[in-house]
């Protein structure tokens, strides 16, 4: 009996050591293309980690980085709370796909108007370089900003040589709009992309999300939906303590869903 | 480090709420390696071999709808408790009281989780109360193992199958986790007997089912799943205007996407099943058998989903009295039938429509067939056939996939009235891959049904090292495709 499944299962086996092994030594770059590789390592590796807790407000101000003191607003006294229906404009990475529709929910909630931009793979470079932020602003005219970007540069060696610049050119393309840039929910100690965001951002306008805990997808790095949920709960509840230009953001019902009025998508590849 | 590892090991062992296992993830086909040499050495020894296999499909569930298993596992006694004392005695009431406890705990269940809301909102909406949801979780498969329960107590109560005399029989029937969470829905008098058989699986039928597990695996976390990527975002209307935010012609492709997606994920799901039973050594019948090349509606649903439609036509519409009973009977049957499938699938008012515009299809068919029977079967007949049906069946997958039934029509209006050739260019520039693999997958579908006859068969002839290469590219493709979101099977929410 064992025979007829001695074949199969050894192709199964050997396959399962391949992807396994790649999984864990790194990509391999076949004609100049890097494949992708299976999760094992993620997944069996992960960092044990609790239950999604919404501690964003601990998060930014238990910690003694640079990226923590700029985090916090200059003023002493919070900023008024904007009351003004908005047009918000949210960019980013793949992150979005979690922060999206609970961006969403807050928006139908207290009638403002979402746009979401997500670039996935995306870095400060590749926006930076691109002319892809001016061209959204120009045609959907937001005027407040969400920006979440710097999880795929956690580990960038000399980050602050080779990034700054980047961050600058999109700063400059925000221009006077009020923009809130939501740092990485780092699953490994970053190389200095939050310290680098804090520094170059404006006071009040930086959410340090490293060193909150997250519930996350079999990949290891993304947040599930819902603690993508609690992530954005909890910069919602920073603001008006924290940003230098709160907006009203009152929480949506329970279970309330939305989607941005509209979702423009970018390959990894296009520039 | 060692002590991280296994509490991620143990994570991934235990029930997460959304996140069912699949055939076609890593767990499972690591759990399956395991599984399987296990399985080979019990499969002589009948008694052992079943007990394994039902703590492995229940492991199976578990992880899929958690301590729902335990409610599987109550309906699992219930049902061969009640087929037992029906097998005792033959006075007609208490058979009848046998099969109606049996009945009404399965529906129950069934009805408790799918469709308490939907007729409570429905009964409130017409007395004009407040209505507050209740905060019910729908356990995955069901619907697929209720009917599996509802045709076992029936068919023992007709006398068409013999109840088994172990409950451990009964409980590897329902439980038997190939076809548990998505189907087939597997009828007792086709898997019954070959369990008692307890035939050892050949080489052919090992890699026959390892090649339909290949063609599932392609249909669903290749195509399937890459379709989704571009349909959710034509699905995911404006809230303020119930449009989609993009052009009639892209809302065209979407919904052309949405039907070859729903296709390649539910017939994959059903191939992976079927691949891994006949793995096992065990027949189960064919779910699907290229619906699209249907010419009118009544082939497509010989073609689509053949357990449920064959489970329909046994349990349901023979039953309201099939063809028997006159013509218009026969059309307020069929059209019955075919609303009571649109509510299996789900509990809304899109499903219910759904369901009857198939009933009011089939029986318009029904009424042009002495006629449709003297046009000359040309090619341009036959052309016209296929594509007043595909754009039948098109159209109505809309309401199975957006939110409500005004998305619904607003989406098909949108894609007709805002449609114009000049998104074609850019469509193609930017979505080429997603047209290629339609294309691919289109074509595939057209081929003459032997041409996939004959590549099983060379496949199970094929080199072993040629098995492995195949193997390890259909993999390395889907990691390179699949979306952030491990996409679950479209049918595991019926």
């Amino acid at each position: 009996m064992f025979k007829h499944y001695r074949g199969l299962w050894m192709l199964m086996g050997v396959a399962l050591a391949v992807f396994v092994a790649v999984s864990f030594l790194g990509p391999v770059t076949v004609g100049g293309y890097q494949l992708k590789t299976a999760s094992f390592a993620e997944v069996l590796m992960a960092e044990a980690e609790a239950e999604a807790v919404p501690r964003g407000a601990t998060a930014v101000a238990g910690k003694t980085k640079a990226a923590t003191r700029k985090a916090a607003p200059a003023k002493a006294i919070p900023a008024p709370v904007d009351t003004a229906a908005k047009t918000i404009l949210l960019i980013g990475d793949s992150m979005l796909d979690g922060l999206s529709p609970r961006l969403s929910a807050y928006a139908k909630k207290n009638g403002h108007t979402l746009y979401t931009v997500i670039w996935y793979s995306s870095t400060s470079e590749v926006w930076g370089k691109s002319d892809k932020l001016r061209h959204y602003i120009k045609t959907l005219k937001p005027n407040y900003i969400f920006i979440c970007l710097g999880a795929n540069e956690l580990f960038v060696r000399d980050i602050r040589n080779k990034r700054t610049k980047y961050v600058r050119n999109m700063l400059s393309d925000i221009g006077s709009i009020p923009y809130i840039w939501i740092g990485p929910p780092n699953w490994k100690p970053d190389t200095g992309v939050n310290e680098m965001l804090a520094a170059e951002t404006a006071p009040g306008t930086f959410f340090l999300s490293n060193g909150m805990t997250f519930t996350r997808k079999g990949d290891g790095a993304h947040p599930t939906n819902a603690s993508a949920a609690v992530w954005l709960d909890s910069v919602v509840r920073w603001m008006p303590r924290h940003a230098a230009h709160p907006i009203r953001m009152e929480l949506p019902e329970k279970g309330m869903k939305a989607r941005p009025k509209r979702i423009f998508l970018h390959r990894p590849d296009e520039h | 480090m060692l002590l991280n590892i296994t509490d991620n090991i143990l994570r991934q062992l235990s029930y997460i709420e959304g996140e069912p296992m699949l055939f076609s993830s890593g767990l499972f086909w690591v759990l399956f390696l395991i599984f399987l040499p296990v399985y080979a050495m019990l499969k002589g020894r009948r008694r052992q071999m079943t007990v394994f296999v039902i703590a492995f499909s229940l492991f199976f569930y578990y992880k899929s709808s958690g301590l729902f298993v335990i409610m599987l596992l109550g309906t699992s006694v219930m049902d061969w408790g009640m087929s037992r004392l029906m097998a005792r005695t033959e006075v007609r009431w208490k058979r009848r009281l046998c099969l109606w406890t049996s009945l009404l705990t399965s529906l129950g269940i069934l009805a408790y989780f799918k469709y308490a809301n939907f007729f409570m909102w429905n009964w409130q909406q017409m007395v004009g109360g407040n209505f507050e949801p209740m905060d019910i979780i729908l356990p995955v498969g069901i619907s697929f193992y209720t009917f599996q329960s509802v045709s076992y107590i029936v068919d023992v109560y007709k006398g068409r199958v013999r109840p088994t005399e172990f409950w451990m029989d009964y409980a590897f029937f329902l439980t038997f986790f190939p076809a548990l969470v998505a189907g087939p829905i597997v009828r007792a008098d086709y898997f019954l007997p070959q369990l008692r058989e307890n035939r050892a699986a050949t080489r052919e039928m090992v890699y026959m089912g390892f090649w339909l597990i290949l063609l599932g695996v392609v249909k669903k976390a290749i195509v399937a799943d890459y379709l989704a990527q571009y349909n959710d975002l034509i699905f995911a209307v404006d809230p303020a205007t119930g449009l989609p935010g993009y052009s009639g012609f892209e809302t065209m492709m979407g919904i052309i996407g949405y039907t070859m997606q729903i296709y390649c994920d539910f017939s994959g799901y059903s191939d992976m099943a079927i691949g891994l039973a006949l793995i096992m050594g065990f027949r189960l019948a064919q779910n699907f058998n290229f619906p699209y090349k249907s010419r009118n509606l009544t082939d497509f649903w010989r073609r689509w989903h053949i357990s449920l439609s064959s489970w329909l036509r046994d349990y349901i519409y023979i039953p309201l009295g099939g063809n028997r009973k006159g013509t218009r009977r026969t059309y307020v049957n069929n059209f019955a039938t075919m609303v009571i499938g649109g509510l299996w699938h789900g509990a809304a008012w899109k499903f219910v429509f759904w369901g009857a515009m198939h009933g009011a299809g089939l029986a318009v068919h029904k009424a042009c067939k002495p006629y449709l029977g003297k046009v000359a079967d040309s090619w341009p007949v036959k052309s016209l056939s296929w594509g007043v049906t595909m754009l039948f069946v098109m159209l109505l997958w809309v309401f199975f996939r957006a939110d409500t039934f005004s998305d619904s029509v607003n989406i098909i209006g949108h894609a007709f009235s805002d449609f114009s050739l000049d998104y074609v260019p850019p469509f193609v520039s930017v979505r080429w891959l997603w047209l290629i693999i339609m294309g691919v997958i289109v074509v595939s579908h057209m081929l003459p049904t032997g041409f996939w006859d004959k590549a099983g068969a060379w496949f199970v002839r094929a080199p072993w090292l040629v098995k492995l290469v195949m193997f390890l590219v259909v993999i390395q493709l889907v990691l390179e495709l699949q979306g952030e979101d491990v996409a679950p099977f479209i049918y595991f929410q019926f």
